[in-house]
């Protein structure tokens, strides 16, 4: 896979406020649709994309807890909110606000998934790299189950849900 | 542009109208504007998506009362963003009207713990005052009775004392009478001694003496019925007085029986008494205060 090959540059891109960056997938996290301002801002073609497994665009920052916190809520049925961290082709880094879906047909079954990403605020993107590289500390020294549980910690510690603490940031920066 | 992408269009759109947001326009071949036109349309598509999984996302999280949970609008333009602010806006006066809800709600719950508390206390007041009362009424009666009794008793030797003084005055006339026929024998006996001369000497002596002690006997017997009378006035006055206090114990007692039969209430059916009274406030103000803990 390409991702295994590319390097983080350090390099770090962003985008416009009224921007949003849109990918859809199936059931198991292969993209099917990737809007323009995806294409741009992770430097990929359109053929690059469609049909690959979402993590192509996986940074090693990003910690797998929260990956898996973003697979239980969406195996919930349920929407998420994540502030990460993606690579781009060309090793270059973009925080997002991601907001992941479960898309439903018409009887309500599960069809895939749909993400609509926004620009972070810096401070909220600050104190989210301060948790995560924790976590990814804690990944890289034990496993995941060992971040899963700092994780749950830290949240417990801020008397806060993943979900608390993401809007906790969010309307404190923009506020 | 060609038909084949004007249908292919055509096709998307049509579903997307019918609320498949699933659907995006394909890439339609290396034409500029027919790619132009396809961002477009996707663009749209992308932003009515968004707003609807966004929206839908934001009034369920304020129904379910995670008013955190907002629409943000950032990403979103125009006529989209503004829809987003009112729609936070509307979350917005839900909390708020929520936050009421529930201060209306403690604050209607302090009331009922308060007057549950104070009709708690009440009524165990009332309890123990009726059952002081009632023990106090009892012991009254009790005393009432003892008292009546006590003060027949003394009638009854009062009138003893009235009896035993007229039988003492009848004595008394007895003897007065006793003494002035003495007294008259005594007056013949010297007549008669002093006719004798030097032989009734010695006699007209003891004669004198007689005459004298049927005197004082008199004068005794007259002091004697005066003393008799004052006791009998007296007797009469404590009859009076022993009468009246029986009487007044009577009417206490009434009085007392009357207090005793509104704290036990058990005199009369449909009539429950003062800690049964108690008793049933407690349990109406306890349904209450429960029926408005539930609402
Ligand atoms: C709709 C949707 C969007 C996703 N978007 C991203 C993304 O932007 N970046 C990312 O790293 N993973 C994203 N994921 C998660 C990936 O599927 C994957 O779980 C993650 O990259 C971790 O990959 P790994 O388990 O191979 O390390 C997305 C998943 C779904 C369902």
């Amino acid at each position: 896979m390409r991702a295994a090959r590319i390097q983080p540059t350090g390099v770090e891109r962003s985008f416009e406020d009224h921007e949003i960056i849109v990918t859809k997938t199936d059931l198991k996290g292969i993209i099917t649709y990737a809007n323009d301002v995806f294409l741009r801002l992770s430097a990929f073609g359109e053929e690059e994309v469609i049909g690959k497994p979402h993590n192509i665009i996986r940074h090693p920052d990003m910690p797998r807890a929260v990956f898996k916190l973003l697979w239980d809520t969406l195996g919930q049925g349920e929407e998420i909110f994540a502030y990460v961290v993606n690579m781009a082709g060309d090793g270059a880094a973009y925080w997002v606000l991601a907001h992941v879906t479960p898309s439903r047909d018409a009887s309500g079954r599960v069809i895939g998934y749909h993400s609509s990403r926004r620009r972070p605020d810096r401070p909220a993107v600050d104190a989210v790299k301060r948790l995560y590289a924790r976590l990814r500390e804690e990944e890289r020294r034990n496993d995941l189950n060992a971040s899963w549980q700092l994780l749950q910690d830290e949240l417990a510690g801020r008397g806060q849900t993943y979900e608390e603490f993401v809007w906790d940031l969010t309307l404190g920066a923009t506020r | 542009m060609s038909d084949d992408i004007l249908s292919i269009i055509e096709k998307v759109c049509t579903r997307v109208a019918a609320g498949d947001f699933e659907n995006r326009v394909p890439k339609l071949g290396d034409d500029p504007q027919a790619e132009a036109t396809r961002q477009a349309i996707n663009r749209v598509l992308d932003v009515t998506d968004a707003f609807v999984r966004e929206s839908g996302a934001a009034l369920t999280a304020a129904a379910d009362g995670r008013f955190h949970r907002q629409f943000l609008p950032r990403g979103m333009r125009g006529a989209y963003a503004h829809s987003a602010v009112t729609i936070n806006r509307a979350a917005d006066a839900m909390r708020v009207k929520v936050e009421e809800i529930e201060h209306a709600k403690a604050a209607r719950f302090d009331l009922a713990g308060e007057l549950e508390s104070a009709v708690q206390s009440v009524s165990e007041q009332l309890a123990t005052a009726a059952t002081e009362m009632g023990a106090t009424a009892n012991g009254l009666s009790q005393f009432a009775r003892d008292a009546v009794a006590d003060a027949e008793r003394g009638l009854g030797s009062v009138g003893a004392l009235r009896d035993s003084s007229d039988q003492i005055r009848k004595a008394v006339s007895l003897i007065t009478q006793i003494a002035s026929q003495t007294r008259l024998l005594a007056l013949n006996a010297t007549i008669e001694a002093a006719r004798a001369g030097e032989a009734g000497r010695g006699f007209s002596v003891v004669a004198n003496e007689v005459k004298t002690l049927a005197t004082e006997t008199a004068s005794s017997s007259e002091s004697i019925t005066n003393q008799v009378s004052t006791v009998q006035d007296s007797a009469k006055g404590a009859i009076r007085v022993l009468e009246s206090v029986t009487e007044s114990i009577r009417q206490m007692s009434e009085l007392v029986d009357g207090i005793a039969s509104a704290v036990d209430g058990n005199r009369e059916p449909g009539q429950p008494g003062l800690s049964q009274l108690a008793e049933v406030l407690r349990a109406e103000v306890t349904r209450f205060v429960a029926k408005v803990r539930a609402d």
